[in-house]
């Protein structure tokens, strides 16, 4: 018997997975809708109306964050640790599936679980905001960037439920951590302009910070200096990448 | 050769849980029974030759991890669908495209319980799915740890039926794990006898058997009558409530025998009892340990 790969089976069983839990479907798709209806009719209303439509734009752009973070990061991270507290994978694993491979068909079936929700996501906005209409190049550029962080935030919730093999303890820490870089990354009320030097440092090393504060600038076309944005990537990547290979080095199984 | 252990230590924190000194080997097509109470060390052996555990030594084998199959003894499943999908998942496969498959599903009489989800089964049709998937994996050597704990006599009994009858024409090599003497009796072959975290013994069952027990043995109830009536025969050891008598030889067996019926005394005659000859191998093996550490010639 050989090691089984990803195949077209595993992914539909993973879509069948996150269907059965309502946390993807609360946070990744109910939550962004609802607070971005709240945030447009409330800051909407105080805002001039020559800065209105930018303004809506800064809102959805924010709002379309949370749903990489909810479902890749808080939702896999509380399906996968319940999981991992069952010792599910172990079974997987025991079936001669590869981490990889079980890895891979996670983060298919959650890209296209995230797909559905931009899709709810954007049709919802344009029937309920003032949203006006974006240039190709930029939208190419925000869904890249919202599913490369997608992917990554998945891998570190991974990492983090397969680390500390609880439930309670990772839900804990990815609660924590969506907060923390909910206010850091200017999605919170408060732009990163206004947080304390140390923390804007931080902030600048998260890719959500580029796009909650600087992508509404060239929604419409315009120029960009991509490079700290790509630099931000590369740094979550890395700990992402790191996150995971230490995980992966402490449940190996080695016969010697 | 399957595989062979050699010097294994495996520790927790401070605490040995398992020590093999003496090289063990396991060839193909055999079908080894490991026994012993609770912290005797079984499961470890079971991670430690699939490498879920750190170990010391070595663990001979051109096996890789994923040409083994484990029933372990807690399976989870996700409960989020219906154990149809998860074993097509799995087995990578359409029940209704795969011949075999519904032949296993069928023998395991499980098809009332494909639509339910795993939390729904009951503890023996959770075991049965585990089971029909790891005979799917056709793996070259399969781990069963504890199969039956946790079941009822009756839904042990006909579980261990069934796995027996699957396999009695078949040249797996199986490892089974377990606390009841009388399924090991049906299924292996070769005994592993552990106690904390050492061997006792290791071989074949008749082997053992005759160096423990002897030819064959009567196991009578423990009361007077029973004690004086047999005095003069080698009894061993055995639980309280019984006795134990053990012959060397078909004319001692005649003697005893003609002695039981006469005097119209129940009892039950074996030449392959494993709990008394675990019993007995246990004692002799701290009895020679004693005696090492005395200073004395093991028995």
């Amino acid at each position: 018997m050989n090691k089984k790969k990803c195949n077209i089976n595993m992914v539909l069983y993973e879509l069948r997975n996150i269907n059965g839990n309502l946390m993807p479907h609360f946070f990744g798709i109910v939550f962004p809708n609802m607070m971005t209806m709240i945030f447009s009719r409330t800051i909407g209303s105080q805002v001039p109306a020559a800065v209105r439509q930018n303004a809506m734009v800064s809102i959805m752009l924010s709002m379309m964050l949370v749903i990489p973070m909810s479902i890749m990061f808080i939702g896999y991270g509380a399906l996968y640790s319940q999981e991992v507290e069952n010792e599910v994978p172990l079974r997987m694993h025991l079936f001669g599936f590869h981490e990889r491979s079980l890895l891979t068909a996670k983060i298919i079936a959650h890209l296209i679980f995230m797909t559905i929700a931009f899709v709810i996501y954007a049709i919802f906005q344009m029937f309920t905001m003032d949203i006006p209409k974006p240039v190709f190049s930029s939208v190419i550029c925000l869904m890249i960037s919202l599913y490369l962080i997608g992917v990554i935030l998945l891998v570190i919730a991974h990492s983090i439920a397969n680390i500390f093999r609880k439930f309670g303890i990772t839900f804990g820490i990815t609660m924590f951590v969506y907060f923390v870089l909910m206010m850091l990354t200017g999605m919170m009320g408060i732009s990163t302009e206004q947080l304390p030097k140390v923390l804007q440092k931080i902030a600048l090393t998260l890719p959500m910070t580029y796009i909650s504060n600087d992508f509404a600038d060239f929604w419409q076309g315009g120029t960009y200096n991509f490079m700290p944005f790509i630099q931000s990537f590369i740094f979550l990547g890395a700990v992402s990448g790191i996150m995971m290979m230490y995980a992966q080095y402490r449940d190996r199984r080695v016969i010697k | 050769m399957l595989l062979t252990i050699k010097q294994l230590q495996v520790k927790y924190g401070k605490q040995t849980a398992l020590q093999i000194n003496s090289p063990i080997c396991f060839e193909k097509g055999e079908r080894i029974g490991v026994i012993g109470s609770n912290g005797a060390g079984k499961t470890t052996l079971v991670k430690s030759i699939l490498g879920l555990t750190n170990y010391e030594g070595r663990i001979a084998t051109q096996l890789k991890p994923e040409q083994m199959a484990a029933h372990m003894q807690s399976n989870a499943y996700v409960t989020t669908m219906p154990v149809k999908c998860i074993m097509e998942t799995i087995l990578n496969t359409k029940i209704k495209d795969n011949k075999e498959l519904q032949g296993l599903i069928e023998f395991f009489e499980f098809e009332q319980c494909l639509s339910k989800r795993y939390k729904a089964l009951s503890g023996g049709q959770k075991q049965k799915f585990t089971i029909i998937m790891i005979m799917m994996q056709k793996a070259e050597l399969t781990f069963y740890d504890e199969v039956t704990s946790g079941l009822d006599f009756e839904t042990r009994q006909k579980l261990m039926e069934k796995l027996v009858e699957w396999y009695q024409d078949k040249d797996d090599s199986l490892i089974i794990v377990s606390h009841y003497y009388e399924e090991l009796e049906q299924l292996a072959d070769k005994i592993l006898l552990l106690d904390q975290g050492k061997v006792v013994a290791y071989g074949k069952t008749e082997e053992l058997f005759k160096t423990y027990c002897g030819d064959a043995i009567f196991i009578l109830e423990n009361t007077h009558t029973n004690k004086n009536l047999t005095d003069g025969f080698r009894t061993l050891q055995s639980p309280n409530h019984l006795i134990a008598l053990s012959c060397r030889d078909k004319e001692e067996e005649k003697r005893l025998l003609s002695l039981l019926v006469d005097n119209n005394v129940n009892f039950k005659r074996s030449n392959s009892d494993i709990e008394i000859m675990s019993i007995n191998a246990r004692g002799q093996f701290y009895a020679n340990a004693r005696n090492i550490n005395s200073g004395l010639q093991p028995a």
